[in-house]
């Protein structure tokens, strides 16, 4: 049964001290956003000219080409048939060793530029996040705790949803990063022709449904902030590179882009926003969107250089207003206020250099150049 | 040193009329009220129960201590003053905050164990609270953890991180009391343990607080009988209620003046000092009392009947199969356990013949075993009869000694003390929803603290040095009593003739007790049935921790000779009789050992229980009962009669230097205690007796069931018939 309608009215006073506190929250999630990025800058991106985490990635290009079809609410930048030039990145986070147990991405952008996009979006590995909100993810970066290759034992410790997510995302002996899927999880603005507010998210999934390589079995819980390569483990640094590399020499990657819409209501449950939370499949069905085909990797400095932003999208498909650090939306608000961040990375390799490549060595298990 | 009053020929009760009306006057003089002896500044007074020792206990005499006590006093009651004047300032509101409850509090509670964690604890009460900046409680969450130990509070993360928020503490609260209003139990919680939460560390979905291992109603890893952890200055597991503290120090500190004088004098100048002059100091008991009236009485065979009969020791009866209306009654001496050299205890068996009056008649008592320091045949056996009085006399005082010390180490402690405990462990550990808990917890509190100050007064302090028995002679025979302890098929004693009193008023309150039960039962069915999962745990930790069955297990065996394993037999075939437990039952074996203790079910939810299960928890408890309370009141109440006169009974007789050992007059001092074991004895028997606490009908502090009280109203004129005034049935083994 319905809960019964509030009937209680508000005061003047109660009206003033809820908008006091929703200023109090927004202030509050801009402070810590730019101050995230502000200590991004100095201490990350402009000294060591490294991006957040994703360092260890190889990026290509191709086009995009929306399906004929579309099952989904239409709009216009997704138009049947409508092709856009593009740039992928994959990436392994956050070491620099793609034999470790590891978070994998991929990164589109609808254009084939390093910077300029009308639309980027960035997706994991796995259907669940390690963090959910801006609180969580600022307090799973001070629990990183690295040392060999061994992070996050506290954060898991304390925060089973987190470790669920670090669980799930985790991809060992991934044998290609064509065949792994991945996910946006916090949901976007999509506003559709008929101009009905929606939430979207987005997948991407190989094109001839390669089975997935990569997954936990039975993953341990104890250890699961030991992402260390395997003892006897033969392959190298490097390896799913070089694999990315011949592959699209080879025969190219095509990859399938789905998307996933629920309308919105006033009175949505905010769970609805929670990336550890998957929405229903039987009540939004993921329906193909585009199907993306690669031809073609980019060197190491062009992978370098290209950059992706949640700010490069369409106002209709933005980024939803986050209105407190606790917002499972302010993760996504994060992300679109380090742009300065993004930018101060590209300074740095204006002013002092690309970093070299990831050399074949037996260096593992390391997340710093360093060597 | 002052002679003993002159032994007169023991006289039979051939004018009924005068002797009774002259016990009767004496049974009221010697009674023992309850009433305040004033509280004078400078009267000295004990710390508490846990304060009580053997020799010296801690007696604040000094007038500076006394000030100095009277101050911290008067800081405590400031302190709690302060600290309700806070709980009024700022309340505690029950109402939980409104908003998404997107944040959870996760983790399990255990036992804590001595390797690794012990079981899950079921059903523990949590409430998580805020406490803002302006010391203001701000209740975040509250729930209960699950059958595994598991709990989940569901809070709104806002709630949690509010900017007035100074500190959040997860409180695990503990069942300290069940009271009962307007018919119903009610639980008391307590706070048992916080756990502090740092506020920044909530970032909503769950924050784990893993596994929190609580040392809550813990089983004593190393002791012989299933025991409760006890730290008294933690107040774990439990603490005794104010009441129950203060009429100790009130009727206790003048005994307690009364045995440190005796020490000090014994000590100081041993000579000045009689066995008579100790007793003159402490009140007059009752066989004290009848003596001065009339002289011989008490060591007569009429008296000798009736007490071993009615009295404290309420020995069993079992009929002479070839002689009608005759009995023998049985205690058992050192049997195979661990001894000393200084006291006799001799095996006894006495034959009674029944008087027209119902009443017993000694006709012959045979002890067996070493009577002196020269007899070296502890299977030699000795037969008296009244043919020669002098022997007769000194048999007599034998066999009631034996019969004493049997009846507080077997009756008293194993019987009711540590049988009761066993019940209250479990209980404490599992009941705590389920309104079996609200029946059960008011007759178990608090016996686990006066067993542990009984492990360090009395078993391991008075007994062994007043007895027989070592320490862990002590631990092994009541371990070996507590298996032959069981609730299935109890019954009470059957009255063997119309002046059988004591048996007689066990099946009255035993017939209050089914009724009470029964009542019980039916009105909270749906409850029961729906937490039959705390029934299933009870039952199971019962089973667990219970003893072996009286020696079945190898560690328990008597030593192989054959005539130890014929005695192992006797004592079985009769404490099968004595304790009502019969055991051929079928009954669980645990890690080899086979259980003595019944399981009351073996189904974890009431859907797989059967009408069986139903009936075995209904006797459960009414045994459960029945043993804290009134067989506990009935020895206890009736020690200081029995064993207030040191010449007349106490808890071992010394061999002496004589060749006849035990066997020797009353006047013989050096077979009686000596007389620091004499002044500790009175003062036990009297500190025993003296300082009761909490009885049915007082219901002083409104845990009992009024129903309980009702039913046992209806009986009250039956019971006093019977000599039993209801009054001082006590609602709980705390003394």
């Amino acid at each position: 049964m319905a809960p019964p309608m509030k009937t209680e009215s508000l005061s003047f006073a109660d009206l003033v001290g809820l908008w006091l506190g929703r200023a109090f929250d927004k202030a509050q999630l801009w402070l810590y956003a730019k101050l995230f990025a502000l200590m991004l800058v100095l201490f990350i991106c402009l000294p060591k000219r490294q991006r957040m985490s994703h360092n260890n990635g190889i990026a290509g290009s191709g086009a995009i080409r929306i399906v004929d079809d579309p099952q989904f609410p239409a709009h216009p930048f997704f138009a049947a048939g409508k092709v856009y030039p593009c740039r992928i990145r994959h990436a392994s986070a956050t070491f620099l060793d793609d034999a470790m147990n590891c978070i994998r991405s991929l990164s589109i952008k609808f254009s084939d530029d390093h910077l300029r996009s009308p639309f980027d979006i960035e997706m994991n590995s796995g259907v669940q996040s390690l963090f959910w909100s801006a609180v969580s993810f600022l307090k799973f970066a001070k629990s990183r705790q690295e040392k060999w290759g061994v992070e996050y034992p506290d954060y898991y410790y304390r925060y089973p949803d987190g470790l669920k997510g670090s669980e799930d995302a985790g991809r060992r002996h991934v044998t290609s990063f064509h065949n792994v899927r991945y996910y946006c999880k916090t949901p976007f603005l999509f506003i559709g022709d008929d101009g009905i507010k929606r939430y979207a998210k987005y997948r991407v999934l190989p094109f001839d449904d390669e089975p997935e390589t990569g997954l936990e079995r039975d993953p341990s819980a104890w250890d699961q902030c030991n992402q260390r390569v395997l003892p006897h483990e033969t392959r190298g640094r490097n390896f799913l590179k070089y694999e990315y590399q011949d592959r699209v020499a080879r025969e190219g990657a095509k990859y399938r882009m789905q998307i996933q819409t629920r309308q919105a209501q006033d009175d949505d449950d905010p769970e609805v926003f929670n990336n550890m939370i998957v929405w229903d499949e039987r009540l939004c069905p993921w329906r193909d969107l585009a199907v993306i085909d690669i031809d073609r990797t980019l060197d190491w400095k062009e992978s370098l250089r290209t950059t992706f932003s949640v700010n490069n999208m369409p106002k209709t498909l933005g980024v939803l207003p986050a209105s407190s650090i606790y917002d499972y939306n302010s993760l996504n608000y994060l992300r679109a206020h380090s742009e300065i961040a993004r930018k101060a990375r590209l300074l740095s390799y204006r002013l002092f250099g690309l970093p070299p490549p990831i050399p074949d060595n037996d260096n593992r298990n390391v997340s710093e150049w360093g060597e | 040193m002052n002679a003993p009053p002159p032994l007169t020929t023991p006289r039979a009760a051939a004018d009924p009329d005068p002797t009774r009306a002259i016990i009767a006057e004496c049974l009221r003089e010697t009674r023992i009220r309850y009433t305040s002896k004033g509280n004078t500044f400078f009267r000295p007074r004990l710390r508490g129960v846990n304060y009580m020792q053997v020799g010296k206990s801690k007696i604040i005499d000094s007038p500076f201590t006394i000030t100095i006590e009277w101050l911290f006093e008067q800081f405590r009651r400031l302190r709690n003053g302060w600290n309700r004047l806070l709980d009024e300032l700022f309340p505690r509101s029950p109402a939980l905050p409104e908003g998404h409850r997107d944040s959870r509090l996760v983790g399990r509670l255990v036992f804590a164990a001595e390797r690794g964690y012990g079981p899950p604890i079921h059903n523990m009460h949590l409430e998580f609270w805020g406490r803002t900046y302006w010391l203001a409680w701000r209740k975040i969450a509250e729930g209960r953890t699950d059958a595994d130990g598991c709990f989940a509070l569901p809070f709104p993360l806002r709630a949690a991180r509010a900017l007035s928020i100074r500190s959040l503490n997860l409180e695990i609260q503990k069942t300290t009391r069940a009271y009962f209003r307007d018919g119903a139990p009610h639980f008391h919680f307590d706070l048992f343990r916080a756990v502090p939460v740092a506020k920044s560390d909530l970032i909503g979905m769950d924050y784990n607080l893993r596994t929190i291992a609580l040392d809550y109603w813990l089983y004593r890893p190393a002791a012989t009988t299933p025991r409760a952890v006890v730290d008294e200055q933690a107040g774990t597991p439990e603490i005794y209620s104010q009441g129950r503290n203060d009429a100790l120090i009130e009727q206790a500190t003048p005994i307690e003046i009364t045995k440190t004088k005796h020490l000090e004098q014994i000590d100081l100048l041993p000579g000045t000092l009689t066995i008579e002059e100790i007793e003159a100091d402490y009140p007059i008991n009752l066989t004290r009392c009848i003596e001065r009236r009339l002289p011989g009485y008490t060591r007569g065979d009429d008296w000798f009947g009736e007490r071993m009969m009615n009295g404290m020791n309420r020995g069993c009866f079992v009929p002479d199969e070839t002689r009608p209306g005759h009995f023998w009654m049985r205690y058992f001496g050192v049997c195979w356990y661990e001894i000393n050299d200084v006291y006799a205890l001799p095996d006894v068996a006495i034959l009674y013949r029944l008087k027209d009056d119902g009443l017993p008649l000694p006709v012959e008592i045979r002890l067996t075993g070493r009577l002196s320091r020269g007899d070296d045949d502890p299977f030699y056996c000795r037969a008296f009869t009244a043919a020669d009085p002098e022997a007769w006399l000194q048999a007599k005082r034998v066999a009631r000694v034996a019969g004493a010390f049997c009846t507080e180490v077997e009756e008293h402690f194993s019987g009711t003390h540590l049988n009761a405990e066993q019940y209250a462990v479990a209980a404490y550990r599992n009941l705590r929803l389920n309104p079996v808990a609200g029946l059960l917890l008011p007759h178990l509190k608090e016996v686990s603290l006066i067993d542990h100050t009984a492990d360090s007064g009395l078993i391991r302090g008075y007994i062994p040095t007043a007895t027989a028995l070592t320490y862990r002679g002590l631990l092994q025979r009541t371990r070996d009593i507590l298996g032959v302890q069981d609730w299935r098929g109890w019954r009470p004693m059957t009255p063997i003739s119309a002046a059988h009193s004591c048996a007689k008023a066990e099946t009255l309150f035993w017939d209050v007790l089914g009724a009470y039960v029964d009542a019980f039962f039916a009105e909270h069915e749906a409850g029961i049935k729906a937490h039959w999962g705390e029934i299933h745990r009870f039952a199971d930790d019962l089973v667990t921790h219970s003893v072996p069955v009286f020696v079945t297990a190898a560690r328990d065996a008597p030593p192989p000779d054959p005539r130890y394993r014929e005695l192992a037999a006797e004592r079985l075939k009769h404490y099968a009789r004595q304790y009502a437990f019969d055991p051929d039952l079928p009954r669980e074996t645990v890690d080899g050992e086979l259980k003595a203790v019944s399981r009351i079910t073996a189904a974890r939810t009431w859907d797989e229980a059967g009408e069986r299960d139903w009936r075995n928890l209904k006797d459960a408890c009414r045994y459960i009962i029945m043993q804290a309370t009134y067989m506990h009141t009935w020895i206890n109440e009736h020690q200081y009669d029995d064993l207030g006169e040191v010449r007349y009974s106490c808890g071992g007789l010394r061999f002496g230097d004589a060749p006849s050992g035990v066997m020797g007059p009353e006047s013989d001092d050096a077979i009686a205690p000596d007389l620091t074991r004499s002044t500790e004895m009175l003062f036990f028997t009297n500190f025993l007796s003296r300082t009761e606490y909490g009885f049915i009908t007082r219901n002083e502090e409104g845990d009992v069931n009024p129903l309980l009280i009702r039913l046992l109203e209806e009986k009250r004129e039956a019971f006093r018939a019977l000599g039993v005034d209801i009054d001082s049935i006590e609602s709980r083994t705390n003394i």
